[in-house]
């Protein structure tokens, strides 16, 4: 078990029922201005339990982490990341404006408002197969996280959460990252095997 | 002003000061000098000579919260989050970075940055320890005193100083010891303290082609400061030892100056402790 | 005020049980010994330092819009004074530094408002130098100013931040005006019809 007794507290609080789920096969980062920042697929053919998928013997790990399916190269993921990211916008657009009187327009000085003024047009949050499930997460600030799942994965938002808060820690605290520009951090890899793959 | 002027609010800063070696003050003069004229983080001020201090132009707040009437034990037990510290040491490290060239200048820099820190913390620490320490007026009895009226002698051994550093120093600034202290089998004038898990490495991965930075040297620059400030003349480095479990480990290594082993030796004789 | 209320308990959960804390005097000191750097950098020219400390502060700003997002897990804020409330005085203060400066002195349009520092950690057991400059021309606490911007930008706002008053400069306050310049909303489709 690497790394026992780093960031004990976060340790701790890990919810372990999703852990009886399926395997993460993928973590994609996509940054605000649409170019991939991070990809890392998971091995799913380690010995244990391997959820919903059952394969034992070890395999090649093709795309996505996924055996047996061909290997993606970096350029097939950036045009992956580039697809999504446009896609993602589009569906985006897809949420209603709903009509507003003048009198009540905000300061934004806007005629329209979204069905939940609270919520932001989120745009696809999830795709699923009948191999993965495909997690999306956006923050406020238009980093988008793609999550790989087994479908059967339960409470992905968790998940995506600890991957959020990783990224807020180990990736914007540290001063030789910079924005926009790809992540390698030796500390975000060792905090993402402990949050995505014990088992 | 009703107040008391800056020289002689705070006890024993004077003494301390006076007792720095002029090596490092010459060797760090503008870190040195900005710190404590800025007193930009003047936790122990009291730079200004009186005679500065009777011409002094700064305005005060009618509010009075000014360093001189606010109580220096105010903050002791206060806490911030950690991500303050890990952003505002993030843009330190990220400005240093586009200023210096190679590591060995790097490291200087950070050291050279936490250095004034280490000689207001070994004040403040003194202060604290002594058992004056609870008193709220700074002024009685401590204003003409040179030897630190209410405050703990500075130590005189190097035991002493290094359990300072490791008991006193640590739980002062991470609220935990270091986790050990051991000496060099092979030079008598150097000694090393462990960190498993130094505060400024938590958030901080080096790339590669810089493996051999250690962001920690910031702490190493604190603890030169305090020894230095204690009149134990040393140069203090970091290094990375990181293991699997412990991956940020880090090696503080602190070699004394040949005079300060010599006059060790002398205090042994005398039965000094 | 339900949302300031609201605002002020998720704050003090959130500091409770979800941010690390540290020794408050190791960043005091920390914070000191970067205005220290600038001044010696700069030679002592206090609108040079205040620019550099602006922009140090623009830079963290940006990055810690996503710890602020990721550990209070809060909505976008529907319009600009739930913006001060929420960011400003009852979260975003409260779970780096611990305090709760109040927001006041809004103008009509609901643009521009103050937020006046009671406490000020970074600014504690400080003193500016006695040259006769200092207290006129250097803000001390200017990071702030930048990260706020940093920050709100990340989340389509356009501000400007500025102190106009400073206990460290003999003043009885120390106030921050804050003024909405835009929203960016540069990911949204185009606002035309």
């Amino acid at each position: 078990m690497p790394d026992a007794g780093i960031n004990l507290l976060r340790q701790s609080a890990i919810p372990q029922v999703w852990l009886r789920g399926g395997p993460v096969f993928a973590l994609l980062i996509i940054s605000k201005a649409g170019s991939l920042i991070y990809h890392r697929t998971f091995p799913t053919s380690a010995t244990g339990t391997a959820g919903a998928g059952g394969t034992t013997q070890p395999q090649t790990v093709g795309t996505l982490g996924l055996p047996g399916t061909s290997t993606l190269s970096t350029n097939d993921y950036l045009v992956i990341a580039g697809t999504f990211h446009g896609v993602h916008a589009i569906t985006r657009s897809l949420t209603p404006r709903i009509p507003i009187p003048p009198s009540a327009a905000g300061p934004s000085g806007r005629s329209w408002t979204y069905p939940d003024p609270e919520t932001p047009p989120s745009g696809i949050e999830s795709l699923e197969s009948s191999f993965f499930r495909l997690t999306v997460f956006q923050t406020l600030s238009g980093t988008k996280f793609l999550l790989f799942t087994d479908p059967s994965m339960p409470n992905t938002d968790v998940l995506m959460k600890g991957v959020y808060e990783r990224y807020a820690d180990y990736v914007c605290k540290n001063p030789f990252w910079q924005m926009e520009m790809p992540i390698r951090i030796d500390a975000w890899e060792r905090s993402l095997n402990q949050w995505l793959t014990r088992r | 002003m009703a107040g008391a002027p800056p020289g002689h609010t705070i006890p024993s800063y004077a003494a301390s000061h006076a007792g720095s070696p002029s090596r490092h003050m010459s060797q760090y003069p503008s870190t040195t000098v900005t710190t404590t004229t800025t007193s930009s983080s003047a936790l122990v001020s009291g730079t200004p000579a009186p005679t500065s201090t009777l011409s002094s132009t700064l305005r005060y707040p009618s509010t009075r919260k000014t360093i001189y009437d606010r109580n220096l034990n105010r903050s002791r037990n206060a806490e911030l989050s950690r991500s303050s510290f890990a952003y505002l040491f993030m843009e330190m490290v990220s400005y240093a970075h586009r200023r210096v060239k190679g590591i060995q200048d790097f490291e200087k820099r950070l050291n050279e940055q936490g250095y004034p820190l280490g000689l207001k913390l070994l004040d403040l620490l003194l202060y604290r320890a002594g058992p004056g320490a609870s008193s709220t007026s700074l002024t009685s009895s401590s204003s003409t005193s040179s030897s630190g009226g209410g405050a703990a002698h500075r130590p005189l051994r190097l035991l002493p100083l290094l359990t300072l550093l490791t008991t006193k120093l640590y739980p002062l600034l991470f609220s935990r010891p270091a986790d050990s202290l051991e000496q060099s089998t092979t030079n008598p004038a150097e000694y090393m303290i462990i960190d498993n898990t130094p505060l400024t490495n938590q958030y901080i991965s080096v790339p590669k082609e810089m493996n051999q930075l250690s962001v920690a040297a910031y702490i190493a620059g604190i603890i030169e400061g305090v020894c230095d400030g204690a009149g134990f003349e040393c140069k203090a480095s970091a290094h990375n030892t990181g293991t699997d479990v412990w991956p940020n480990r880090t090696v503080f290594l602190i070699r004394f100056e040949d005079h300060v082993l010599e006059r060790e030796k002398e205090l042994e004789r005398q039965g000094v402790k | 005020m339900a949302s300031g209320q609201k605002a002020a308990r998720v704050g003090e959960e959130v500091w409770k049980t979800r941010v690390d804390k540290v020794n408050a005097e190791l960043v005091t000191l920390t914070y000191g010994t970067v205005v220290a750097q600038l001044c010696t950098d700069y030679e002592y020219d206090y609108v040079q330092v205040n620019q550099q400390l602006d922009k140090m502060g623009y830079n963290i700003g940006m990055r810690l819009i996503e710890d602020f997002l990721a550990k209070s897990n809060i909505g976008r804020c529907g319009n600009f004074r739930d913006t001060a409330e929420m960011i400003s005085k009852k979260v975003g203060f409260k779970i780096f530094l611990n305090i709760t400066p109040t927001v006041t002195n809004w103008t009509a349009d609901n643009k521009q408002f103050s937020l006046l520092f009671d406490e000020n950690p970074l600014a504690d057991f400080v003193e500016l130098p006695d040259d006769g400059r200092a207290q006129d021309e250097l803000w001390f606490s200017n990071i702030f100013c930048g990260i706020l911007r940093g920050a709100l930008e990340m989340v389509q706002m356009s501000i400007e931040a500025r102190f106009v008053s400073d206990v460290l400069r003999g003043n009885d306050v120390t106030e921050m005006r804050v003024t909405l310049l835009r929203y960016t909303e540069d990911e949204m489709p185009p606002d035309d019809e």
